[in-house]
């Protein structure tokens, strides 16, 4: 009976201690605090950890230069542990404890739809790095900024590239079944019916299973021009690797982007050769032309040893955004949102920043192709550094040809 | 003729997916039949099984066709120290606490590696990766193949050290009557602590296998979880060759799922199959009585 | 009143109704909220997996049709009507899980809840048309101005309510019969109770209870995704937290979720990214040094908690041949 009665006395000592260290954490005076919601534990917390060091690299070049107005900027980061309520309560904790000014986040569709409502009626304006369903930008609140392309933006890309390349009749769409997946699903069906193509056939599928073949296989048997996917990084590479196993071979491999567009897929850490020729929406690459690019791709490379995908470029920018907005007023959240509504940034590392009434930044979605391992623009023409290459070679030429 | 490649194909993809099933199945069902606790933490040793694989391929570059043994050995070690100092002091008839007890395992499992190694995902990359053996219209992936090979091998090596050693014999006395066992010289303790180690190691062993084809993170385990549960108590809870049945079995009807409605509709399949062995024969598909 | 769990219950619910007259911080009332909330929800878990000793590990479907429920019903009807479409939807997947679950016994039954609310969860992602899938949809609000501090005492009734219920059947023959198959389910049938049924009921009662907490917690997000309503994670906290806290007691529920949530919450502040691994080892802390659950336990220290009923599981015995406990030979001796 004795060690129950001392654990009741651990537990509640750790506890109590908790909450003091809780209790005590106050503001410094100097500073100034940006919220920022993301997921840094549960089943996106991947992302989160992208989001993560693109503010971390951001926050120390801002800090560097002085901060804004002679404050240092500090980051007041909520977990919402990949769950929507949870974003919501850090957005009353970042608003009603901390009060700050501004918040960025979240990482996914679902958790930053959540919040739109409750920053609406807080008034704190919102900026919006990386979720890219269309339903957030539908509710019509005036509180919300958007850097990123959305899903519609993705299909209307793809569609506009295939139609002035070789214009296949018939699509595949192969989509992971969560939000990501089935937003651009939505938006791809739905355009892609009104551009008069015939969308023969709708895979949804369980993302991270290890075996994706038999899906191949009945994408085959319906033998599509192109094939759409929407996928991100790990299954995109199992999806094209078993491609290859079911001797799949559409005329056009095209991708909403993310799994299919970060620095990863092309190079032995992802799909590796099986990524050539694969076309995607690209909301950012470190090859981007955008000025900045290269460094921040430098600076994430000295801090993780890897290349960053464009989730943390696109927390970095959203950073500097705030920043840039809180220069004449930085506590105000209602003049922040005039500022954001009337920032005009001409060159960042994610391009020129400007929100339209809605708040959507107008972000370029660029199509992008794989060759020879590397990814190059082919769309729209005036940004378009390489041909692209079409008909996709089938499988078996490309093994004869040495590419495999 | 045309449907029948496709028919054939998916069969055997699901074959292959269904042997890597079947080990993570075995190693639940040997610790469940013998102690009787439904290991919420397999999925995390599945993971951590990975994770060991992949870091002696990062770091040691050694091939995980080498380094799932690696991998074994370790969690190995971990079943056996989770059974010494966690499992084995809940009181006896708390049986609802020992879910807890293995939750609270898996959590500090899954958070630790996220704190150690980041959320990061990871995959390897080797030639033999792409290698594809194409006879006719049916195409096998190497390291699907030789991954099935490596666990129907060891799922064979588990079965058989069940069934015929001498710790063995005692696991199953345990499993038939843990009053009478230590009376027959079982020191119960010492079995059940390398049941659980051997129980943890096949999942380890699975994980090694599957990294070639899969790919990692700190939560991947937890589908897999769920799917040893169903495998389990479809092949009659406690039997190792009945929840290896069910591993084939179960690879097989999402493959064919998979061909015939939809990816998506696999996993319902999966529970709704489930849910009808257990309404209508609840000791398993293969389940003899002795459950 | 010689029942003090009753009394202590009274003077949180007491507390709770008063804190927002000093407390006007939104973060802090949807924190309080939240405990509330799964206070109600162990409450109702309570009823199958406390008194009946039926642990249910899918109580997520009932939440997750009744917050659906309001979403999807609302559409034709007012959202009042709504959420008694979702109650009554609960109460029908009660009876079709129950009929099946409750022949099984011990892992069978807890796994065979498991599969039941991933099956809900899968259709409510795979059928985009009828649910929004993943993509979500829309909820109407409940209260005129949706403020937190509406939902907030709208789940403190809940919670008082739950709790109500709770120390009616522990006082009620449906209760002592609950109780009775808890301890021997064999013995209840021979002794006349209709097991069948009275499960059936505790479980009716608690999808009941359950679907009025989803649909109260969907409508102050106003949006709905399925993972997190149906979810197998939701599953295993409506359950643990009322484990944790001592289930078959009544504060068992409502300490387990004041204690853990709040833990959660603070962990979660501090250590950022470590606070899942400080919570794993704070419930293997509990499940080894407090295995009754901190109620349960408290209840067997202190003399004048001797009046209510003994805890759930540390007196149960094995219920068959088939669920004995195989780790150690005899039981021990207490």
């Amino acid at each position: 009976m004795r060690p129950r009665a001392s654990a009741v006395l651990i537990v509640v000592a750790v506890l109590s201690l908790a909450v003091l260290i809780g209790c005590q954490n106050k503001g410094a005076g100097n500073t100034i605090k940006i919220g920022v919601i993301t997921s840094l534990t549960g089943s996106q917390a991947a992302f989160g950890q992208a989001h993560k060091n693109g503010y971390a690299i951001a926050l120390e070049e801002i800090n560097a230069k002085g901060g804004v107005n002679g404050k240092k900027i500090e980051l007041d980061f909520y977990d919402d542990q990949s769950k929507p309520d949870q974003a919501v309560q850090g957005v009353n904790k970042l608003v009603d404890q901390d009060h700050v000014p501004i918040i960025i986040g979240s990482y996914s569709s679902e958790s930053t739809r959540a919040i739109v409502p409750v920053v609406t009626a807080k008034q704190v304006p919102l900026l919006i790095p990386t979720a890219v369903a269309d339903n957030i930008m539908q509710t019509g609140s005036q509180w919300i900024f958007r850097l990123c392309a959305g899903s519609g933006d993705y299909a209307k890309s793809t569609l506009d590239f295939l139609k002035n390349n070789g214009n296949p009749k018939t699509l595949a769409i192969v989509y992971e079944n969560t939000n990501f997946g089935q937003a651009n699903f939505n938006s791809m069906n739905a355009l892609a019916t009104a551009a008069g193509m015939n969308v023969v056939d709708t895979e949804a599928y369980q993302a991270s299973s290890p075996d994706y073949k038999s899906l191949l296989q009945r994408v085959k048997g319906k033998n599509p021009e192109a094939v759409y996917l929407a996928s991100y990084l790990l299954d995109a590479t199992t999806l094209m690797r078993q491609s290859e196993t079911v001797n799949l071979n559409p005329k056009y491999y095209t991708s909403a982007g993310t799994g299919f567009a970060i620095a990863e897929f092309p190079t032995d850490k992802g799909a590796g050769k099986y990524a050539n020729y694969t076309y995607s929406v690209s909301q950012w690459l470190p090859t981007a032309k955008w000025a900045g690019s290269k460094e921040f791709d430098d600076k994430f490379f000295q801090l993780t040893k890897t290349h960053p995908s464009f989730h943390a470029l696109q927390a970095y920018v959203a950073l500097i955004v705030a920043v840039e907005a809180m220069k004449k007023n930085m506590t105000s959240p209602a003049a922040i949102r005039d500022q954001i509504r009337a920032i005009d940034i001409p060159m960042t590392p994610f391009g020129p920043i400007k929100f339209d009434a809605k708040g959507q930044n107008a972000h370029p979605a660029l199509v992008t192709q794989i060759q020879n391992q590397q990814y190059k623009v082919v769309w729209p023409p005036d940004a378009a550094e390489a041909k692209p290459i079409y008909p996709t070679p089938t499988w078996a030429e490309r093994k004869k040809k040495g590419e495999l | 003729m045309d449907w029948l490649y496709p028919f054939l194909q998916a069969v055997l993809n699901g074959i292959l997916t269904g042997a890597l099933y079947a080990l993570i199945a075995m190693g639940m069902a040997l610790i469940f039949g013998v102690m009787r606790i439904v290991n919420f933490a397999h999925g995390a040793f599945l993971m951590l099984g990975m994770y060991a694989t992949w870091v002696i391929f990062e770091y040691g570059h050694v091939n995980p066709y080498f380094g799932f043994l690696a991998a074994g050995a370790l969690l190995f070690a971990i079943g056996m120290a989770v059974y010494a100092g966690l499992v084995r002091h809940v009181p006896v008839q708390a049986e609802f606490m020992i879910i807890l007890l293995t939750l609270g395992v898996s959590l500090i499992s899954v958070d630790t590696v996220l704190l150690v190694f980041g959320a990061d995902y990871h995959q390897l990359n080797f030639a033999l990766l792409g290698k594809n053996f194409r006879m006719g219209q049916i195409s096998l992936n190497a390291p699907w193949l030789i991954s099935f090979a490596i666990a129907l091998l060891a799922a064979f090596a588990l079965y058989f050290f069940v069934m015929r050693t001498m710790f063995g014999r005692a696991a199953r006395a345990i499993a038939q009557n843990p009053y009478s066992a230590p009376l027959m010289g079982i020191n119960i303790h010492r079995v059940q602590a390398v049941t659980f180690g051997i129980g943890a190691a096949a999942a380890g062993i699975a994980g090694g296998l599957l990294l070639p084809v899969f790919y990692l993170y700190p939560d991947v385990g937890h589908l897999f979880n769920l799917k040893s549960f169903l495998m389990v108590v479809m092949g009659g809870m406690g039997s190792i060759e009945g929840a290896a049945a069910a591993g084939l079995v179960l690879g097989v009807v999402e493959s064919l799922t998979s061909l015939y409605w939809g990816n998506e509709w696999a996993l319902v399949v999966d529970f709704v199959l489930f849910i009808l062995v257990l309404s209508f024969k609840p000791s398993g598909i293969f389940g003899s009585q002795r459950a | 009143m010689k029942r003090p769990q009753v009394l202590i219950g009274a003077a949180i619910f007491l507390i709770a109704l008063v804190i927002p007259v000093f407390v006007r911080n939104d973060y802090f009332l949807q924190v309080i909220f939240r405990l509330f909330l799964f206070a109600t929800l162990g409450l109702a878990w309570n009823l199958v997996g406390g008194y009946a000793g039926q642990l249910s590990l899918g109580h997520a479907a009932f939440f997750g049709i009744g917050a659906y429920g309001l979403a999807l019903l609302s559409k034709g009807a007012s959202p009042w009507l709504a959420i008694l479409g979702g109650v009554v939807a609960s109460m029908v997947a009660a009876v079709i899980i129950g009929s099946v679950s409750f022949r099984l016994r011990g892992p069978y039954f807890c796994l065979a809840t498991i599969a039941f609310a991933e099956v809900v969860r899968l259709i409510a992602k795979n059928l985009p048309n009828v649910t929004g899938g993943d993509v979500g949809t829309p909820v109407p609000s409940l209260f005129p101005q949706n403020t937190m501090m509406s939902f907030y005492y709208a789940c403190v009734v809940l919670t008082i309510a739950a709790f109500a219920i709770n120390a009616w059947v522990e006082r009620s023959r449906f209760g002592y019969y609950l109780m009775a198959i808890r301890e021997d389910e064999d013995t209840a049938l021979s002794v006349g109770v209709n097991t069948a049924r009275v499960k059936l009921w505790s479980l009716l009662l608690s999808a009941a209870i359950s679907a009025v907490a989803g649909a109260l917690y969907a409508s102050l997000f106003l949006f709905i995704v399925p993972d997190p309503v149906l979810g197998i994670e939701l599953s295993v906290e409506i359950s643990i937290l009322p484990m944790l806290g001592g289930a078959g007691t009544l504060l068992g529920p409502v300490v387990g979720s004041l204690v853990l949530e709040t833990a959660n919450e603070v962990f979660k502040n501090i250590f950022k990214e470590a606070h899942l691994l400080i919570y794993g080892i704070l419930v293997v802390l509990v499940v080894l040094f407090l295995p009754e659950g901190i109620v349960g336990t408290l209840m067997r220290k202190l003399r004048w908690f001797k009046a209510a009923p003994p805890p759930a599981f540390a007196a149960t015995p094995p219920p068959g041949p088939a669920e004995e406990s195989r780790r150690v030979p005899l039981p021990q001796p207490e």
